[in-house]
């Protein structure tokens, strides 16, 4: 109830903001999205399934790629966005059915070294890409567009992970985090689970790098696949808590916000006290804040995958008549 | 017993015997199994029968524990096969021996440490409703006498707690066969007493238990047959009395 009151009031605030928010203000919402989108989608994969991973940026760039270039020939910005999802899934599926059977190191330093794979064709291919010049793009003459697109993808993403918290399949991908031998030996499909986990968590971070391309109007090799993409998307989720509704949530703000503030008064050192920052999260409540907080369930921190519950505190007609009374 | 505690734990479905070789529900056939040079298993041949408690028993390292992660699909044999109800699942998958009738627990337990007791079964369930699922894995909570564990973490729990929970969550997917691994190891005796009973209304219901202990007071006295594992060879098959007077059993064990 508290909150679906928050998420309603965030909601008015994201719709008329880009009537009376200033230039600044909305790139910083725009920076937001992006991570949302990135953030939730990693914690698909990374947080539920519990196959963290450093390569994500790969959906991201050849997301933008993939935009850019369909832009460039002509295809309308949502088309492009589209396009760019679906590359996402396309990509993420081969990859996840040859990678995802090796756990733990290998898998999210491989992911990583996927990433940079992907880098080097973009310069490689400098017929198609342009190389290290980058890719540049007709502006769009309304923003608002774009940012309601953004802000659609992120809130849709927190709206399935909200659904998908809830549900039996969110349970089954947390199973296999929590241990895949049993999980398996326990009936539960965990190949197809995490292989299908792996392919949706690469179509929105397809999509936003082509929208994030349409809102730079230009994409080179360097910003579609930066490391610093991936890293902050990964720290925020770390810091809000991997495998929850709201951590990413919670991560995305707070870190957006310190970075925000510490970027325009320390710059020289922001980096050093972000990583402080973040040390102290990881070693005090090492899975997030909001799983932090769901221990020591306080009463006003909503309950984690609370429909179950619900379900079982119901009064059992059938098998305890007396306290249907 | 009412209706419905019948319901609980009865076979989804009565299955036809005897397509494969062998006459149990369960049937091991010549398996062998090496780990580099070690022998854990060689040539190991048993028959569970249908609707009866059947126990292994042998030293540490004896190749128990192997030989159930084989039944249950989790390791490889190098040789042999294995049948479940006639049907040759040797090369099937745990969670497809799993659908096929077959619940287990660890030796070691593998509760889900960041899901709560509740969530640790309805996890596992598949074919049924949410509210479906929760109903019965409250039912067997309460049937195990776990239900005040409901909503605490699977990683707070205590040794036994696991125990009980682990044989909850197993009888989630209405098993035909119970492969239990050790379920009294380390468990102070008014438990064992207790998973001994919760074991016997399972068995009364129509599931076949199979499982492992060096607890040889336990085995001993619940077991209909016995097979005893000594450095990866069954050297005794039997029921219980006469496995205990075995001379090469004595020699082995004691
Ligand atoms: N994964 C493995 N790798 C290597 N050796 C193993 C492995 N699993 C078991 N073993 C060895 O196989 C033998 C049988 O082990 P196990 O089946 O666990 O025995 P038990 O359950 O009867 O105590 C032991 O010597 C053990 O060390
Ligand atoms: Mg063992």
């Amino acid at each position: 109830m508290k909150a679906t009151l928050v998420m309603g009031t965030a909601c008015i605030l994201a719709a008329v903001l880009p009537f009376v928010g200033s230039e600044y203000v909305l790139s910083f919402t725009v920076q937001l999205y992006v991570f949302v989108a990135l953030a939730y989608s990693w914690n698909l994969i990374g947080g539920y399934a519990g196959y963290t991973h450093f390569g994500q940026v790969a959906f991201f760039g050849v997301g933008a790629y993939t935009g850019a270039l369909m832009m460039d020939a002509g295809f309308h910005w949502l088309v492009a966005a589209a396009a760019a999802g679906l590359s996402g899934a396309l990509l993420a599926l081969p990859l996840g059915g040859a990678m995802l059977r090796v756990k733990g190191p290998f898998f999210a330093i491989g992911m990583f070294g996927m990433a940079r794979v992907c880098e080097s064709f973009a310069l490689g291919f400098d017929n198609i890409t342009q190389g290290g010049t980058g890719i540049y793009l007709l502006p769009v003459s309304d923003l608002k567009p774009l940012y309601f697109t953004l802000a659609a993808i992120a809130l849709g993403l927190v709206l399935l992970t909200w659904r998908l918290d809830n549900s039996r399949l969110g349970l089954q991908l947390l199973a296999i985090r929590e241990d895949e031998t049993a999980a398996d030996a326990l009936g539960v499909r965990t190949t197809r689970l995490k292989i299908g986990a792996f392919v949706v968590s690469a179509i929105a971070p397809g999509a936003v790098g082509s929208l994030y391309a349409t809102y730079l109007s230009f994409i080179d090799p360097m910003t579609a696949f930066a490391p610093m993409t991936e890293l902050t998307t990964i720290a925020m989720v770390l810091l809000g808590g991997m495998g929850t509704v709201f951590g990413p949530l919670i991560g995305v703000l707070a870190m957006s916000v310190v970075n925000e503030l510490l970027w325009s008064r320390f710059p020289e050192i922001y980096l050093a006290i972000v990583g402080v920052v973040i040390l102290f999260v990881v070693l005090w409540m090492p899975r997030g804040i909001v799983s932090f907080l769901a221990h020591r369930q306080w009463s006003w921190v909503p309950v984690a995958r609370g429909s179950l519950r619900r379900l079982a505190s119901r009064p059992r007609i059938a098998a305890r008549p007396k306290e249907a009374h | 017993m009412s209706a419905q505690e019948m319901e609980m734990v009865a076979p989804a479905a009565t299955r036809e015997a005897g397509r494969g070789a062998g006459t149990g529900i369960l049937s091991v056939q010549g398996i062998g199994k090496r780990f580099g040079g070690l022998v854990a298993l060689n040539d190991v041949s048993l028959e569970v029968e249908r609707g009866s408690v059947t126990g292994v028993i042998g030293p540490n390292g004896s190749g128990k524990s192997t030989l159930f992660n084989i039944i249950a699909g989790t390791l490889r044999p190098d040789r042999g096969r294995v049948f479940l109800n006639g049907r040759d699942t040797t090369r099937a998958s745990p969670a497809e021996i799993c659908r096929g009738g077959v619940g287990r627990t660890f030796q070691i337990s593998r509760l889900f440490g960041e899901m709560t007791v509740l969530e640790n079964l309805v996890a596992i369930a598949h074919g049924a409703s949410d509210p479906e699922a929760v109903e019965r894995a409250l039912e067997l909570l309460d049937f195990l006498e776990v239900a005040h564990l409901r909503d605490k973490w699977g990683s707070e729990l205590s040794y036994g707690q696991r125990k009980l929970v682990e044989i909850a969550r197993a009888l989630m997917l209405r098993p035909t066969v119970m492969l239990l691994d050790e379920p009294f190891a380390g468990i102070n005796p008014r438990l064992q007493n207790r998973i001994v009973d919760h074991l016997e209304v399972l068995r009364r219901r129509g599931l076949t238990l199979f499982f492992i202990d060096h607890e040889m007071r336990i085995v001993l006295e619940i077991c209909h047959t016995v097979h005893v594992l000594a450095q990866g060879e069954v050297i005794a098959s039997g029921p219980a009395d006469a496995v205990r007077t075995d001379p090469k059993v004595k020699e082995a064990y004691f």
